[in-house]
């Protein structure tokens, strides 16, 4: 599985229960209610665990989280600068 | 090995089959308990990590803020942590570390949401002024709140996976508590925000976190989007202004020593009993009139009842599944708790104030 499947499969499988018809790549994941704010926090334990990398306090931002393309564009970039 | 979903509860933990998503194995061991034994960082290493990350912190807040001029801004607050307490075991507990243990200036401050059980308030009275802790009592108006409640239990406002780990009221009354605690800690400058939440109650990734702007607005967003239509302007109080936003932004908020959220329970030894031993050696009574999820709210019993009526499962199910299968709880006292039937009485009495037939 490539990232966007990955992700996707997560958020599928944890928040929305195997419903996957509303979940598109930019979908937000807080205004559409799929995720709350501790629900965030999952997610960033999944990104952590999966991919291997620590998330700073001040990536913990919806640019980074509130969505599929936003969860991997976040990840490209750490990939980029390695930190 | 096809995987099983007919069981009844999981033989690890205590989810029941009803639990949204939940798959069992050929060893009736659900996929979240499986789940957790996969993690690549084991859960005390995970420990450590944030135990030491609230050092540093506290550290840090200690040397950058206390010796610095009131009057200029955040880092001259006068006090360090503003506690959300509702007189419960875990808060009353939180307390007592925050103060004793720390050494931090706390506030304390209790969104009373009119069905605080009277032996709570007064474990309230007895521990602030056991600690010389300072207090705040926030009561919104009841018309207001009932309303929100009413609204809980009859609308969806919440999605699946929120309410997985707790019911539709507990989630609106955490929302206005999370909320206003913010508005009170941007207001007086105080740099720390706690809670007293159980390690199964919430991620051990909010245990010490920095706050920021953007997520600040987004959440506020989605609160004022939930409740905004059922409450109208009578919401505005409980949400940030404009002017708060800016405050925060006035105080550098990313280069300094705000605004952090903590929850010291998710990192440190949590034993319930030796919590309720060291509360009650401060004065602290068991409450008599709340049911068995809870030591202070007397509406959590009939936000169970309806919420096990609604989706099949105890709203406490997952939390007390963290707790057990982190090894905090045994399994037999976890089934105890969740099948403990709420006190119709009670259930009752809140009906009637709520004005639910």
């Amino acid at each position: 599985m490539n990232d966007v499947e990955t992700v996707k499969a997560f958020i599928v499988d944890n928040f929305l229960f195997g419903e996957s018809k509303e979940l598109e790549e930019d979908t937000s994941f807080l205004e559409t209610g799929i995720v709350d704010s501790t629900g965030i926090l999952e997610l960033v334990a999944f990104i952590e665990e999966t991919f291997g990398i620590r998330m700073a306090d001040d990536e913990l931002i919806p640019e980074n989280l509130d969505s599929i393309s936003n969860v991997v564009n976040y990840l490209q970039r750490k990939a980029r600068t390695g930190s | 090995m096809e995987p099983k979903n007919d069981m009844n509860i999981c033989n690890k933990c205590v989810l029941p089959g009803t639990f949204p998503g939940i798959r069992f194995d050929a060893e009736g061991v659900c996929n979240h308990c499986r789940q957790a034994e996969k993690r690549r960082e084991t859960l005390s290493q995970q420990k450590a990590r944030y135990h030491q990350k609230f050092l540093d912190l506290l550290d840090r807040l200690k040397r950058e803020t206390r010796n610095t001029q009131p009057g200029t801004g955040f880092a001259g607050s006068s006090y360090d942590v503003l506690l959300a307490y509702s007189g419960g075991k875990d808060s009353s507990y939180t307390l007592t570390l925050l103060k004793k243990d720390f050494q931090l200036r706390v506030l304390a401050i209790t969104f009373n949401h009119g069905f605080v059980s009277k032996q709570a308030l007064e474990n309230i009275r007895i521990i602030t002024h056991v600690l010389n802790v300072d207090h705040l009592m926030v009561s919104p108006n009841p018309k207001l709140l009932n309303e929100a409640f009413r609204q809980s239990i009859d609308s969806d406002l919440y999605p699946l996976k929120a309410l997985e780990r707790a019911s539709s009221v507990c989630n609106t009354c955490m929302n206005f508590t999370k909320s206003i605690l913010l508005k009170y800690a941007i207001a007086l400058g105080i740099p720390l925000i706690a809670y007293g939440w159980s390690p199964g109650q919430a991620p051990i990734q909010s245990s010490v976190m920095r706050w920021n702007l953007s997520m600040i607005r987004q959440m506020q967003g989605v609160m004022g989007h939930t409740f905004k239509h059922l409450l109208g302007d009578d919401l505005s109080p409980y949400l940030l202004g404009e002017s708060e936003f800016e405050k925060v932004k006035d105080s550098k908020m990313q280069e300094g020593i705000f605004l952090f959220n903590i929850h010291p329970l998710a990192f440190l030894d949590y034993h319930e009993e030796k919590i309720i031993e060291e509360i009650r050696s401060l004065g602290w009574v068991d409450p008599k009139d709340t049911d068995s999820n809870s030591t202070n709210c007397l509406l959590n019993a009939f936000a169970n009842q309806t919420h096990q009526a609604r989706y099949g499962f105890h709203p406490y199910a997952s939390e007390i599944a963290g707790l057990v299968r982190e090894g905090h709880m045994s399994r037999q006292e976890g089934l105890r708790k969740l099948s403990v039937p709420p006190d119709p009485v009670i259930v009752s009495q809140v009906k009637e104030r709520l004005g639910i037939k």
